[in-house]
């Protein structure tokens, strides 16, 4: 860690802790921060310059209208956007202190550390529950029958997933509900012990029920890892996040408290996209 | 662009605006039936529990409009408010009840020296403004009316220890006028403490500011 990256975070947190007058966040340790973060499709400049902190073990929602940029900013989190044609990135994204961009990164590490799920559930079709649950684990080279049961019974059961398919597990993923799969697939993020899970509005395709199930684990998984979740659904929002962030026209509009950016947000923009007069 | 949640928000509106003008009728009529030795003792009675029931209807409301469409930010604030308002009304109206009972339980001012009456009216007519204060700036969302209600809370407030000062120093008081008179200036004191909560939502409506205008 670098000691520009430190002040310049430690600067960004009390800027931060300026707009949002939260006082939560004075006990979080920054887990990841992007500074100054541009992402461009072509010549489409999706992101302008993003300047955000997550803290670490809290659950973070990026909300905002389609198009504004709030899936880009999360896949460029972990380098997933760079392996888009014809996109772009600039800026810096600090994970521990380190810019995850930094030639000497290996951008499959990062993938490792920083999980991500995505909003339409994607098991492996040809595998069974099991194999999906532990896939990343096998990619990396685990064989262990030992280790892979007990990772398989622990991240299933993190996803709150372990009770309804413990007796089927050698049974097709795709036999699965929707909810059911989209659980199997964040067991599938959590078994490579990630330190950050994103999660790409991961209840967009999902009935109530499953939504809750869904909303329930990330409220569990927020003891152990640093969630972020790009999410349409406001009141989603409210619900599982600690924190906030607004993005409009590839921009960050407003971060702060769930509480104070619902409850009395400071951008008039902000406090129109979540009263619904546009979005 | 008009939402479905406003029409919910200008009912809630026009009831609570209605409540305030209520409100201020109610105390208007209690306290000068108490100056005048008037029993008023039924129909503000009647009026207060209008009152009671209009602060249910606010309370019903506001459950719905939350279950409804999740209202967050100005929205969230104001239904809130609104209804803390309501509540603030319904006991304007009970103070109402509760003067008109002692002027007739405890004979009003009969017993009290001409100085006496002269001392409450002039507390009354501060706290009615006060009240009347917050109704107008409620109905106009106006912060600036809201934070100027301070002054005369503060005003009424001395007024009432100074009172309290003198029932005590007083020698051979009529017992009747002295229960009668600190009663009346407790209710005063009381009701200008709710019309600066009053005021207090108004701001935070407006801003999301949670200020102590008292």
């Amino acid at each position: 860690m670098t000691k520009n990256s430190i002040s310049w975070m430690q600067n960004h947190v009390r800027r931060q802790l300026k707009i949002s007058q939260n006082k939560n966040l004075d006990s979080s340790t920054v887990k990841l921060a992007t500074k100054d973060l541009k992402a461009k499709f072509g010549k489409a400049q999706v992101l302008k310059g993003i300047n955000i902190t997550f803290p670490e073990n809290r659950v973070t929602a990026i909300m905002g209208p389609s198009g504004c940029g709030k899936t880009t900013l999360i896949r460029c989190l972990n380098r997933i956007h760079e392996l888009t044609p014809n996109a772009k990135v600039e800026g810096e994204v600090i994970l521990d202190g380190v810019n995850i961009y930094s030639p000497q990164v290996d951008p499959v590490a990062i993938r490792r550390r920083i999980g991500m799920v995505f909003q339409k559930a994607n098991p492996f079709p040809t595998m069974s529950i099991f194999d999906n649950a532990v896939a990343g684990l096998k990619l990396a080279g685990v064989r262990n029958k030992e280790t892979l049961d007990r990772v398989a019974e622990r991240s299933l059961r993190m996803a709150f997933l372990w009770d309804e398919v413990k007796n089927d597990l050698k049974k097709s993923g795709l036999n699965l509900s929707g909810g059911q799969q989209q659980r199997l697939c964040i067991a599938r993020a959590l078994a490579v012990e990630p330190e950050v899970i994103l999660m790409d509005e991961p209840c967009s395709a999902l009935d109530p029920l499953a939504t809750a199930k869904i909303e329930e684990s990330i409220a569990a998984l927020k003891k152990d890892f640093t969630v972020v979740i790009v999410t349409h659904n406001l009141q989603q929002a409210a619900r599982v996040s600690d924190f906030t962030a607004f993005m409009y026209l590839g921009q960050l509009i407003e971060f702060g408290a769930t509480k104070d950016i619902f409850e009395a947000p400071k951008n008039p923009l902000t406090e129109k996209y979540i009263t619904g007069e546009f979005g | 662009m008009s939402r479905i949640i406003d029409r919910g928000l200008e009912d809630q509106s026009v009831l609570i605006v209605r409540m305030g003008e209520l409100t201020y009728d109610t105390l208007a009529l209690s306290i000068h039936g108490y100056l005048e030795g008037k029993s008023v003792q039924e129909q503000v009675r009647e009026l207060s529990d209008i009152l009671l029931s209009m602060a249910d209807k606010v309370e019903d409301e506001t459950f719905q409009l939350i279950a409804r469409f999740q209202p967050v930010a100005t929205d969230l604030r104001t239904i809130k408010s609104y209804m803390k308002i309501g509540n603030d009304f319904a006991r304007y109206g009970r103070y109402a009840l509760d003067i008109s009972f002692i002027n007739d339980q405890v004979s009003g001012l009969k017993q009290c020296e001409p100085w006496t009456r002269d001392y409450i009216s002039e507390m009354s007519e501060k706290v009615l403004s006060m009240v009347k204060t917050s109704v107008n700036a409620l109905k106009k969302q106006d912060i600036l009316l809201a934070k100027a209600i301070s002054q005369t809370e503060r005003e009424v407030d001395k007024m009432y220890f100074d009172y309290l000062q003198k029932l005590i120093t007083a020698e051979n008081a009529n017992s009747k006028c002295v229960i009668s008179s600190a009663l009346m200036t407790r209710y005063l004191e009381r009701i200008a403490d709710h019309a600066v909560y009053v005021c207090e939502s108004i701001v935070y409506i407006v801003t999301g500011e949670k200020v102590a205008l008292g």
